[in-house]
C-alpha cells in the first residue's frame, strides 16, 4: 500500500516535470540567444564576406524568427533528435556521449573520495571540536579551498610530472597504447587520472569537512544525546550508534544534488590536464555559439537535476521514518 | 603570479629527489600538439586552426605555398592562361591515387569547387569563386585536364585554386555539412587519417603511394592541449616535439639542451583604428597627430618583449607585394610635431587640468578592444600613457569577444565608438578590398568608414592587372594613400616563437608557412 502511494506521488511529480522541462528549455534558449553573437558572426577574418556569412545563417536556420525556431528544435527533440552541431555536424547525443565515460571517471572517482576524506574529518574535528586536531584541519582545509584552481593544476604539473616524473602531464589514453590490451588501456587511464583527481580533491575537502563539522556539533548538542549520555552509553557507542547516523542523512541530499554536476564536468580541470570531458565541450559550445550543443548539455542536465531532486527525497523517505512525502 | 617563487621551490625539491625525464621516443612517430579539437577534418567546410593543422597532411590542392611564401605546382604539371587571362586550362598530375587507392581525376577537382559553390553547403569560401556575382565555371574537359572559366580577370584567382581537393567518389549524393567523412577523411595529402579520439589526439599513418614522394616519418600523432603552460611542459618532457612559445616564457627555453628555438615574423599586424565617422577623428591632421605621440618600439619592448617590428601600412616586408623603404610614411614618435599639430588644430592645454581644450570641450576619447587579449590590453594602457603626455585622455572599455564585435560589426552609420585596437591577419595576395574598400561600410570589415575613392580605384585595378610588377605599383600607391590618410595607426608585426625538439630535421626555413613546410622532407633522429 506504502509503495502504491510512493509510485503515485512519482508519477504526479514526473507529469509535473514536463512543463517545468518546457519552461527551462524555453527560458535558457531564449536567454542563450540574447546573448551577443552567433555562430557565424565568431569568423572575423577579412577573407570572408558578408555574403557567405548571410549564406550560412541562412543554411543554419538563424534567419528565422527565434520563437520558430525553438518549436523547431522542440519538434526535433521529441522525435528523438539533439540535432547536428553547427560547428563539426556532429550528432549531439554522439558529441554529448563520447564525453560522458571521461567526465563520469573523474567526477564519481573525486566525489567518493571527497566523501571518503570529509566524512571522517568533519567528524572528528567536530566531535574534538577546538582540540589541535580540529584547528590543523581547518586551516588546512581553507587553505585547499583558497589556491585557485589552476595554479594548483600547473603546479601540481610541475612537481609530479616534470620534475618527478611520476605521472604523465596530461591526457586520458598515452596514444601508444591504442593498440594495447585493456588492462593496459585501464592503467593508462588510472595513470592520467592522478593529477587531476588530486586537484580536484584538494580543492574540495573544505566545504564539506565544514558541513559535516556543524552538523555534528548540533546533533551532539541534541537532547537525545544528553539524554544518551546521562544513562551512562558509552562515548563510542554515543558516537557511531546515535549521532552519525544523524550526520549521514544531508549526504543523500548532497548526493542527489551532485548528480548533474557529475556529468556537468569541470573546465578549468579538463582545460589544464587536457581531459576529454563534457566541461570543455560545453564551454566551447558556448563560446563558439554551437546552439545545438549548448541545448543538448542543458536538456541533459535539467533532467538529471529534477531526477536528482527526486531520487533524493524518495530515498529520504526510506531511510529516515520522520520524513514523509506528501501528494499535495 | 609569483610564478618564480613556485619554480624556485620546485628546483628545491627535484635537487633533493634527482631528475629524470623519459617519454617513449620512437623515430617513427612524429607528436605534435593542436591547441583545441578540431571541428570538420573538411578543407572547405572548415574554419579553424586545429582542423587546417590536421587538413593540412590529409588532403593536397592543385597548389602548394611553399616557404617562400610563392605558389608552386602541387597536382598540376602545368597549367595555360588564355590571352584575355580569362580562361586557365590546368593538367593534372598523372597516376595519383586517392588514400582508399581509387585514381584521381579531373571529376574530382569540378566536384570540389561546385561543392563550394553549392548554396547548401556551410561554407565560407564561396565569394572566393564569385567574381562580381557570377560564379567561376569549373569543367572536366579530359580526364586529367579542368578548365576554368573566369567571369573578368582576377588576380588573386590561383591562390584559391590551393584549396584542397575532395574525393567525388566518396561525397557524391551525401550532405556535406554532416557527412561522416568529415570526420574519417580521405585525400591525396602526404598523411592518410588512421584514427580521432576526440579532445584526445587525432594520428595519421603514412601515405606509402604519395604523389611529390616517399614519406619519412611513419605516423604523427596530435595530440589535443588546450592549455598553452600544459602545452610547454609536454614539450620539455618531450611528450609533444613543437609547440609555440610566448615571449615572456623565451629566456627559459633557450637553455633547454633538447630545444631548438625558431624566430619569425607573422603575416598578423596589430593597429589602433579610429572611427573616422566620429566629429574629432574625421579631420585628418588629428589622426596623424595621434600616430606622431606613439612610441612603437616602447610598446614592442614591454609588450612583446622585443620580439615584433614596427608596422607602417598593412602588408609584411615578407611578401612580394610589400613596397621599397622610401615610399613608405612612417610616423616616428614624435610628440613635439603632435603638439604642433593639436595646437594648429586650435586645441589648448588647460594649465589647471592638463588636457588639451577646444571650446571648453576637453579632447578625450574611448578605445574599446577585446577582453582576454593581455597584449591588447596591455597596448591600451600603452596608448593611454602615450596620449595623456600629448594632453588627451583616453579611456579603455575591455569587452567580450561577441559584444566587441556586435559594436565594430553593427549594421549603422555612424557606429557608436571612437576607436579600437585589433589585430588583422594578412593573406598572401595583397588585395585589400575586404578592409579598405569603400563598399565595405558599414556592412563589412572597413568598419573604421575609411572612403578614399583613389583608394577604391587602386584596389579595383590592383584585383585585375595580372603582372606581379603592376600590382606591386598598384599597391604601392594604395599603401601611400592610406599611411597618408592615417585611418589606421599601424602598431607592429609580433614574432612567432617555436620551439621544436632537436630530434626533428628535415626542417625548412623559418616563416609563416611553417617549419615543416614540406612535411615528407621530415624525418627524426636519435
Amino acid at each position: 500500500m506504502n509503495n502504491r502511494r510512493l509510485l503515485k506521488i512519482v508519477l504526479k511529480r514526473v507529469l509535473a516535470a514536463i512543463p517545468l522541462m518546457f519552461g527551462i528549455t524555453l527560458l535558457s534558449f531564449m536567454i542563450m540567444r540574447l546573448a551577443p553573437g552567433d555562430p557565424v558572426m565568431m569568423f572575423t577574418d577579412p577573407t570572408i564576406t558578408i555574403q557567405d556569412m548571410a549564406q550560412l545563417r541562412q543554411n543554419l536556420g538563424l534567419d528565422q524568427p527565434l520563437v520558430i525556431q525553438y518549436f523547431a528544435w522542440l519538434k526535433q527533440v521529441l522525435q528523438g533528435n539533439l540535432g547536428v552541431s553547427f560547428i563539426s555536424g556532429k550528432p549531439v547525443l554522439e558529441a554529448i556521449l563520447e564525453r560522458l565515460p571521461a567526465t563520469l571517471l573523474l567526477s564519481i572517482s573525486s566525489l567518493v573520495m571527497i566523501l571518503l576524506i570529509t566524512f571522517p574529518l568533519g567528524l572528528f574535528s567536530g566531535y574534538f571540536k577546538g582540540s589541535i586536531f580540529d584547528d590543523t584541519v581547518t586551516v588546512f582545509t581553507f587553505v585547499g579551498l583558497s589556491i585557485p584552481t589552476f595554479w594548483l593544476g600547473l603546479v601540481l604539473i610541475l612537481l609530479f610530472s616534470l620534475e618527478l616524473n611520476w605521472f604523465p602531464t596530461a591526457g586520458f589514453l598515452d596514444p601508444y597504447l591504442f593498440d594495447a590490451g585493456l588492462f593496459a588501456q585501464a592503467g593508462s587511464v588510472l595513470h592520467h587520472l592522478c593529477l587531476p583527481l588530486l586537484t580536484i580533491v584538494i580543492g574540495g575537502i573544505a566545504g564539506l569537512t565544514r558541513y559535516y563539522r556543524f552538523g555534528i556539533i548540533g546533533i551532539l548538542n541534541q537532547d537525545y544525546i544528553q539524554a544518551a549520555r546521562a544513562r551512562g552509553i558509552s562515548e563510542n557507542r554515543l558516537l557511531t550508534r546515535h549521532a552519525v547516523k544523524n550526520a549521514i542523512l544531508p549526504i543523500i541530499t548532497i548526493l542527489g544534488l551532485s548528480l548533474p554536476g557529475l556529468i556537468g564536468g569541470s573546465f578549468v580541470i579538463e582545460y589544464i590536464f587536457s581531459w576529454p570531458g563534457m566541461g570543455q565541450l560545453g564551454v566551447n559550445a558556448v563560446f563558439s555559439r554551437d546552439y545545438p550543443i549548448i541545448m543538448g548539455t542543458i536538456l541533459m542536465s535539467s533532467t538529471l537535476i529534477i531526477l536528482g531532486n527526486l531520487l533524493a527525497d524518495i530515498v529520504y523517505v526510506w531511510v529516515d521514518p520522520r520524513i514523509s512525502l506528501s501528494d499535495a | 603570479m609569483n610564478k618564480y617563487y613556485y619554480w624556485v621551490l620546485v628546483m628545491g625539491l627535484s635537487a633533493l629527489m634527482g631528475c629524470s625525464s623519459s617519454v617513449n621516443k620512437s623515430t617513427d612517430i612524429l607528436q605534435m600538439r593542436l591547441g583545441g579539437e578540431p571541428s570538420v577534418l573538411n578543407p572547405i567546410l572548415s574554419t579553424d586552426v586545429p582542423s587546417s593543422e590536421v587538413g593540412g597532411l590529409i588532403f593536397d590542392g592543385l597548389f602548394h605555398v611553399n616557404s617562400d611564401l610563392q605558389l608552386e605546382a602541387n597536382l598540376i604539371t602545368t597549367y595555360n592562361v588564355s590571352e584575355d587571362h580569362l580562361v586557365y586550362t590546368f593538367s593534372l598530375k598523372p597516376d595519383v591515387k586517392w588514400h582508399d587507392g581509387h585514381p584521381f581525376t579531373s571529376e574530382d577537382v569540378v566536384f570540389t569547387f561546385n561543392k563550394i559553390l553549392d548554396p547548401s553547403t556551410n561554407t565560407v569560401r564561396r565569394s572566393n569563386y564569385i567574381i562580381n556575382q557570377k560564379p567561376i565555371l569549373f569543367e572536366a574537359t579530359g580526364p586529367l585536364e579542368v578548365t576554368v572559366s573566369l567571369p573578368q580577370p582576377f588576380s588573386p584567382f590561383l591562390l584559391h585554386m590551393g584549396m584542397g581537393i575532395l574525393p567525388k567518389h566518396l561525397l557524391e549524393g551525401v550532405d556535406i555539412n554532416t557527412a561522416t567523412f568529415n570526420r574519417q577523411p580521405v585525400g591525396l595529402g602526404p598523411f592518410k587519417f588512421h584514427s580521432w579520439h576526440s579532445s584526445q589526439f587525432v594520428r595519421l599513418k603514412r601515405n606509402e603511394d604519395y604523389h611529390r614522394g616517399e614519406v619519412r616519418v611513419a605516423e604523427i600523432i596530435q595530440k589535443i592541449i588546450p592549455d598553452q603552460n600544459t602545452a610547454l611542459v609536454s614539450l620539455e618532457r618531450g611528450e609533444i616535439d613543437r609547440a609555440g612559445i610566448p615571449a615572456k616564457d623565451v629566456p627559459r627555453y633557450r637553455d633547454q639542451p633538447e630545444l631548438d628555438i625558431y624566430e619569425y615574423y607573422d603575416l598578423v599586424y596589430t593597429y589602433l583604428g579610429f572611427n573616422l565617422k566620429h566629429p574629432i577623428f574625421s579631420n585628418t591632421q588629428i589622426r596623424q597627430a595621434i600616430a606622431y605621440a606613439l612610441d612603437r618600439q616602447i610598446m614592442i619592448d614591454s609588450v612583446l618583449k622585443g620580439m615584433g617590428q614596427e608596422a607602417h601600412l598593412p602588408s609584411s616586408p615578407l611578401l612580394w607585394s610589400y613596397p621599397e623603404d622610401d615610399r613608405i610614411k612612417k610616423y616616428a614618435y614624435n610628440p613635439e610635431k603632435s603638439r604642433a599639430i593639436l595646437a594648429q588644430e586650435g586645441f589648448v592645454l588647460n594649465a589647471k587640468t592638463g588636457m588639451l581644450e577646444k571650446e571648453g570641450v576637453p579632447f578625450k576619447f574611448t578605445i574599446i578592444t577585446n577582453k582576454g587579449n593581455k597584449d591588447r590590453e596591455k597596448i591600451c594602457q600603452l596608448i593611454q600613457q602615450f596620449l595623456k603626455e600629448v594632453g588627451i585622455h583616453v579611456d579603455i572599455q575591455l569587452m567580450e569577444w561577441s559584444a566587441f564585435l556586435k559594436v565594430v560589426n553593427a549594421y549603422k552609420d555612424p557606429k557608436e565608438y571612437d576607436a579600437v585596437v585589433l589585430g588583422w591577419s594578412l593573406g598572401l595576395d595583397p588585395d585589400l578590398y575586404a578592409i579598405w574598400h569603400s563598399s565595405q561600410y558599414p556592412r563589412g570589415f572597413n568598419f573604421i568608414g575609411y572612403q578614399n575613392p583613389q583608394v577604391d580605384r587602386l584596389i579595383e585595378q590592383g584585383r585585375q592587372a595580372l603582372q606581379q610588377s603592376t600590382r606591386r605599383e598598384i599597391y604601392a600607391q594604395a599603401y601611400q594613400a592610406i599611411t597618408q590618410d592615417a585611418g589606421y595607426v599601424f602598431l607592429y608585426i609580433p614574432q612567432s616563437i617555436v620551439g621544436m625538439n632537436k630530434r626533428v630535421k628535415g626542417l625548412s626555413k623559418p616563416g609563416p608557412a611553417g617549419l615543416m613546410n614540406r612535411i615528407e622532407e621530415i624525418y627524426l633522429v636519435e
